[in-house]
């Protein structure tokens, strides 16, 4: 059985109200959500917050996955990853209210942390990152991990639209190069 | 049909991210809806990287307490009746957690009969995760010998301990060839989970001249460490579970020779012809 069919049969009683295979869909993912819903709220509560209401997401509502379009891993990371973009939307205007500065969240990339394999691909795709041209990176990395919209995009950076789009498919495209197939795993 | 222009393809990037403004995303949808091939693949290109930038997130563990959050959270919500779903709640046989690689009795209908379509636009299209997790496997092996090797996977897995070997998102996974030694039919597949140091090697069509024995080997920091002889049953098939294979970085490949009778009088090197060899992913 693939990983994706253990997936969905764990999905699918989950649904049937077997907590022990959310347990295990939680313990098999969660090393790969936390450090996106990290990386997106920067802060260990927040993204301990927001993944724990993506998989009470999920336990409610599993139905929603449509194995035809995708996998459950990337469903889930759809699911954390919207859920710690409204947490961090939310956080955010909480901070412009009360007056703080916001920390501009590409300049504070954090440092790779070197822990067990999946580094190896972060480091890969953070090599791929920084071989792209600053603008392009800037507006994928605005894009996937602050939520932003093209529009607003080309609003903060003063730039035109189009121009923000073709920044996007050419950065995405060019990533896509660098990570050639056989190295993805 | 409303007709492919690179203007939609640049719109797909912006989809795959999810930054599309209102009004492209329905222009997109719209073309998308007419069956552009063209425009497919490209979001499928596009997702593939857009899922590989969750991957570029530096990697962090939340704390332990996360886990009984959650699973007490769950089980309130359980309490209390989760959201209508199509299927009926019903309690699951109790008892002894299900190893993973297990066959669980599921209701028997149409496959997916229990999945309510969808429409959430931010699920989108993604495939390619896979690839993240498991596209080693796939590589360029054909999909009957991967069907049957993942067969014999299966079989090697009975238990939980061996399944998680399999199950592990971390898995290494080695696709071995036949060299222009070895006979081109000879197939096997490795996968190897670093938190572990197990691996599971499947083989098939192996078939050993009456005075010679197959030896697997491992390539650790640069240099051959035999893992035994491989035997084969009598349609040539061959299933190894091995402990200690050693630290994920230091692994590279898996290797066959074909050696004298018992193996070679070596543990750190081949003394026949190598016939198989695969590059350990990741």
């Amino acid at each position: 059985m693939s990983l994706q069919e253990q997936d969905i049969q764990c999905l699918q009683r989950a649904q049937a109200g077997d907590t022990r295979s959310l347990a295990e869909l939680y313990d098999r993912y969660t090393p790969l959500l936390y450090p996106l819903a990290l990386r997106i709220l920067r802060s260990p509560a927040d993204a301990e917050d927001a993944v724990q209401e993506a998989w009470i997401q999920v336990w409610k509502r599993a139905a929603a996955y449509d194995p035809k379009r995708g996998t459950v891993a990337a469903w889930l990371l759809t699911v954390v990853r919207t859920r710690a973009l409204d947490r961090y939307r939310s956080l955010s205007s909480r901070a412009r209210a009360e007056g703080k500065v916001e920390v501009d969240p590409v300049a504070a990339t954090a440092e790779p942390s070197a822990s067990a394999t999946q580094g190896q691909l972060g480091a890969r795709v953070r090599e791929a990152l920084a071989t792209l041209a600053p603008q392009q990176r800037q507006v994928i990395e605005i894009a996937y991990f602050e939520g932003l919209s093209q529009s607003e995009i080309a609003a903060r950076l003063q730039s035109p639209l189009g121009t923000v789009k073709s920044w996007t498919r050419q950065g995405l495209a060019r990533l896509r190069e660098l990570l050639p197939r056989e190295e993805w795993a | 049909m409303s007709e492919h222009r690179p203007e939609y393809e640049e719109l797909c990037a912006g989809y795959a991210l999810g930054s599309l403004d209102a009004a492209d995303r329905a222009r997109l949808e719209a073309h998308l809806a007419t069956g552009c091939a063209e425009c497919e693949a490209a979001l499928r290109e596009f997702s593939a990287a857009t899922v590989l930038l969750a991957a570029s997130a530096p990697a962090a563990q939340p704390s332990a307490a996360l886990r009984d959050r959650v699973m007490a959270a769950i089980g309130a919500e359980g309490a209390r009746g989760a959201e209508a779903t199509a299927a009926p709640r019903r309690e699951p046989p109790a008892p002894a957690r299900p190893a993973r690689g297990a066959v669980v009795e599921m209701p028997r209908r149409s496959p997916w009969a229990i999945w309510a379509p969808v429409a959430a636009a931010a699920a989108l299209a993604v495939t390619s995760v896979v690839a993240w997790i498991q596209s080693a496997r796939l590589g360029a092996e054909l999909a009957a010998t991967r069907a049957r090797l993942e067969s014999l996977e299966r079989s090697a897995s009975a238990d939980s301990a061996w399944a998680a070997v399999l199950g592990s998102p971390f898995a290494r996974h080695a696709l071995l060839e036949p060299t222009t030694a070895g006979d081109p039919r000879l197939r096997a597949r490795a996968s190897y989970d670093p938190g572990s140091q197990r691996a599971i090697v499947v083989f098939e069509n192996l078939a050993a001249p009456a005075d010679r024995d197959f030896e697997l080997w491992v390539i650790r920091d640069g240099a051959p460490v035999s893992l035994g002889l491989v035997q084969p049953d009598d349609r040539g098939r061959a299933v190894l579970r091995l402990e200690n294979v050693g630290i994920s970085p230091t692994l590279s490949a898996f290797a066959v020779s074909l050696e004298p009778k018992g193996g070679s009088p070596r543990r750190d090197a081949p003394s026949g012809p190598v016939v198989m060899l695969g590059p350990l992913s990741g």
